[in-house]
């Protein structure tokens, strides 16, 4: 009932989607997989109205449509339940509800509370969620806001006439086991009522729940696995294009770190409401892996020892230098690297080319009494576009047009040839195609090799197993395990998770 | 030809089509004497809107700018007979410092720079008042004549007011074109994240920015008196709307990151046919600001970035 024909987007760089069919039939639950960066959020934003495809068309029941915004989508049954969540907290939960949507409350100009209250009861009953409609919603918890979450697009249902297609992104990643459970329950129990898109990381669950999956790589949908069709590994395959094996984390080029020469040591280290009583190590041509969910303290780790935040405990030694005082300039000259999660707001200057990009960490190395050699620079540029093959035209191309892969070399290179050798990476694969992936795979590889100490948070747990010497768990801002990663044998998925939630 | 890849060459566009327009319907206008006349009186609001482009360079906004000149005039006549040829010194200094306080106020005690500077112009603007008692001030002309006769003469034909002009665009371009503070000023407009995140110490140079604002609009207060032979607290009323004008009009955009002092010198140029060309076709002098705030609504909203904007408030 709802289909997608040869719908095509492109963003400057990046072709984000390449002819994709997709179709849902009333009542299904068709799950969407596919690595960070495979097109999968563009999808999606397509679906629900927030991106308009560049080619291809949208039908619905037959009819072609077209949705300006987000808003149209939902007049026709579409409705998106994010997973960073869209509600706001300090308004009650029937507020949040019907937010917008107001209207059908209002006599004389005023709104009958109990009218909307007694509407919010009989959409939380949809999804078997008993508390009161005029609770504050940060009051509930994160499983809780999830399910009002849902209530809140199965509003849909009343307004609009024709069928319901809902979309589940990521409603799995910080709920516990049971509460999964329940939310597959009612999920199945809603199939009644909606379709519903699944779009996850945890394969089991998609593969779980989904009556079909749709696997998606590099903007393209590469196959449609029909429930019990494939196993984890063969539709892992299709994501990747390839084997996810030793050989793709490069783990033959693994070698044992030198354990006698600690680079960063933390001891103590605590930030209110971030991180606590947080203790590790790290040596010289070590790969440490911080492994947790959304919001357990790993970046605030990383922004701590790049200087960004001042813990307000515990100490912070830089190659046996206690650093007193807590500012990135400070890291950079005690030579730490970051490469930032938001590649394209803190990774790269949009607007400046690739020597300006390259040298900015490193201008007064480049420069005499404050004046810039811009021969040097250039010369630098070219040697690491050649180095590590960036595709620009030059060293004058404007990083903000590169594609998300050589802007990441880019970041690198900017730490690399200012010999840092302490580097902070900060999911450095996020939205990479496969080939950039293994690029960058390679490089940290590279640095090992160089005997630079690498601090990583990785995009997958897998990709985390694979790259890392040793893995350090957290969970609420504390240190849950800590695991020694040797070729061979490494932790399973399920020994991390079982630390992380 | 798309839009956007026309955008960079808009200002010189626009400024050929004027002075084309206006030479048509008013023949003397091209005549070189005219030219070079109307480039001459230009000079103090260039002067401002030069530094200007460093703080809407980065992002910022100065609006301390005039009731700094208006400041500047009033300090210059009052100390000229006394410190002579070292209250030059004093006026930049002045503007400097008062500058580095927007800065930190901006900075440290995260106040948008709008407000922070409108604070420390209202100040200026008290400071300038309380020091001329509310009064017009004139300077001593043989002392001025002096002292500081050469930055109004005539070098032949040419005014010498456009050689100070030429050096401090000369200067300003070599900041921005070749130090690593104009670098750091382009990474903080274009990307302050990422500056933050590459270890600038972009407090630091922000406050640069609004520093060297503020010693700019200081020696166009200077230049200003100097022109005058005098002072008063209101004296450069009036400039601070063309002055904005003339940056964005030029193509550096309230959002910063793009253009530069070059585009200034192009779009103070726009500023001047503009309010040549209303002299001739009569429109009031009080009517002018009319026509200034037009522009800049028009010129903000062709070239502000709506992309690095998520509300505007």
């Amino acid at each position: 009932m709802y289909q997608l024909k040869a719908v095509e987007k492109k963003f400057p760089g990046v072709h984000a989607l390449k002819s994709v069919d997709f179709e849902i039939k009333r009542g299904e639950i068709v799950g969407l997989v596919g690595e960070n960066g495979a097109g999968k959020s563009t999808l999606m934003k397509v679906i629900y109205g927030a991106y308009q495809p560049d080619g291809g068309t949208v039908m619905i029941d037959g009819k072609a449509v077209r949705f300006q915004n987000p808003r149209q989508a939902m007049e026709k049954g579409i409705g998106m339940v994010f997973q960073e969540q869209s509600l706001i907290p300090n308004l009650t939960v029937m507020e949040n509800i019907f937010l917008g949507y107001e209207q059908q409350f209002v006599r004389l100009g005023v709104i009958n509370w109990k009218a909307m209250s007694a509407a919010a009861s009989r959409q939380l009953a949809k999804v078997k969620l008993d508390i009161d409609p005029a609770t504050v919603t940060s009051a509930l918890s994160f499983a809780q806001r999830q399910l009002v979450e849902l209530a809140k697009v199965l509003t849909l249902e009343e307004r609009v006439d024709g069928d319901l297609v809902i979309l589940l992104d990521e409603p799995t990643s910080v709920l516990a086991e049971d509460e999964v459970k329940m939310l597959f329950a009612i999920v199945r129990e809603l199939t009644k009522r909606a379709s519903f898109i699944f779009v996850s990381h945890r394969m089991d669950e998609v593969m779980q729940l989904s009556d079909r999956i749709y696997v998606m790589k590099d903007g393209a949908v590469v196959d449609v696995v029909p429930q019990g069709g494939a196993t984890v590994e063969q539709i892992q395959h299709k994501m990747v294009g390839r084997n996810v094996d030793r050989e793709y984390y490069r783990e033959q080029r693994q070698k044992p770190y030198d354990a006698s020469k600690v680079l960063l040591r933390m001891d103590g280290v605590s930030l209110p409401g971030r991180i606590k009583d947080i203790s590790l190590k790290l040596h010289a041509g070590e790969v440490l892996c911080l492994v947790g969910t959304e919001g357990s303290g790993r970046e605030a780790i990383l922004r701590t020892i790049y200087g960004m935040r001042t813990p307000v405990a515990g100490t912070l030694q830089i190659k046996g230098q206690a650093v007193a005082s807590f500012n990135p300039q400070a890291a950079v000259s005690a030579g730490v690297g970051y490469v930032p999660r938001e590649r394209k707001i803190e990774g790269i200057v949009a607007g400046m080319n690739v020597f300006e990009n390259m040298t900015l960490s490193q201008m007064g190395r480049y420069s005499r009494a404050g004046v810039l050699n811009v021969t040097a620079e250039r010369a630098l540029a070219r040697d690491w576009i050649a180095k590590l093959s960036i595709k620009a035209h030059s060293e004058l191309a404007d990083c903000g047009n590169l594609s998300g892969g050589n802007q990441q070399k880019v970041v690198l290179s900017k730490w690399r040839s200012g010999g840092s050798d302490i580097m902070l990476l900060d999911h450095p694969t996020r939205g990479l195609d496969i080939g950039a992936k293994e690029d960058v795979y390679e490089m940290i590889r590279d640095m090992s090799d160089d005997g630079v100490g690498v601090i990583l948070v990785a995009d997958t747990l897998e990709e985390a197993i694979g790259l890392s010497h040793s893995i350090i768990v957290l969970k609420d801002g504390a240190i849950q395990q800590r695991f020694d990663c040797l070729p061979g044998a490494k932790p399973t998925l399920f020994d991390l998770l079982h630390y992380m939630i | 030809m798309d839009l956007q890849r026309l955008k960079p060459h808009l200002p010189w566009i626009t400024l050929i089509v004027l002075v084309v327009f206006v030479g048509i319907t008013d023949s003397n206008f091209l005549k070189p004497a005219n030219l070079l006349e109307l480039a001459g009186d230009i000079v103090p609001l260039f002067i401002m809107a030069l530094g200007l482009t460093f703080a809407i360079y980065i992002g910022g906004i100065d609006l301390s700018a005039q009731s700094m000149a208006n400041m500047i005039t009033v300090v210059a006549s009052v100390y000229l007979a006394s410190l002579g040829l070292w209250v030059a010194v004093l006026c930049v200094l002045l503007g400097f410092g008062l500058g580095l306080l927007s800065g930190f106020v901006t900075t440290r005690l995260f106040v948008p720079s709008f407000i922070s500077t409108l604070a420390v112009g209202g100040v200026c603007f008290s400071v300038a008042q309380w020091l001329s008692g509310n009064r017009a001030l004139n300077m001593d002309a043989e002392q001025r004549n002096a002292l500081f006769g050469w930055m109004i003469g005539r070098t032949g034909i040419i005014p010498n007011e456009l050689f100070i002009a030429a050096g401090l665009l000369a200067l300003c371009l070599f900041i921005e074109r070749r130090t690593t503070l104009g670098r750091a000023l382009k990474a903080v407009g274009a990307g302050e994240m990422a500056a933050a995140a590459s270890g600038l110490n972009v407090t630091r140079y922000k406050m640069l920015a609004f520093a060297i604002s503020g010693a700019l609009a200081a020696v166009a207060g200077l230049l200003f008196s100097v022109k005058l032979s005098g002072g008063a607290p209101t004296i450069a009323n009036g400039f601070l709307l063309p002055a904005i004008v003339a940056v964005l009009v030029g193509g550096t955009p309230l959002t910063g990151g793009v253009g530069g002092v070059l585009n200034t010198a192009i779009g103070t140029l726009i500023v001047a046919v503009i309010r040549a060309s209303m002299l001739y076709f009569g429109v009031q002098a009080t009517q002018q600001q009319m026509v200034f705030g037009l522009v800049l609504i028009a010129a903000i909203a062709l070239t502000i970035d709506r992309s690095k904007l998520r509300t505007v408030k």
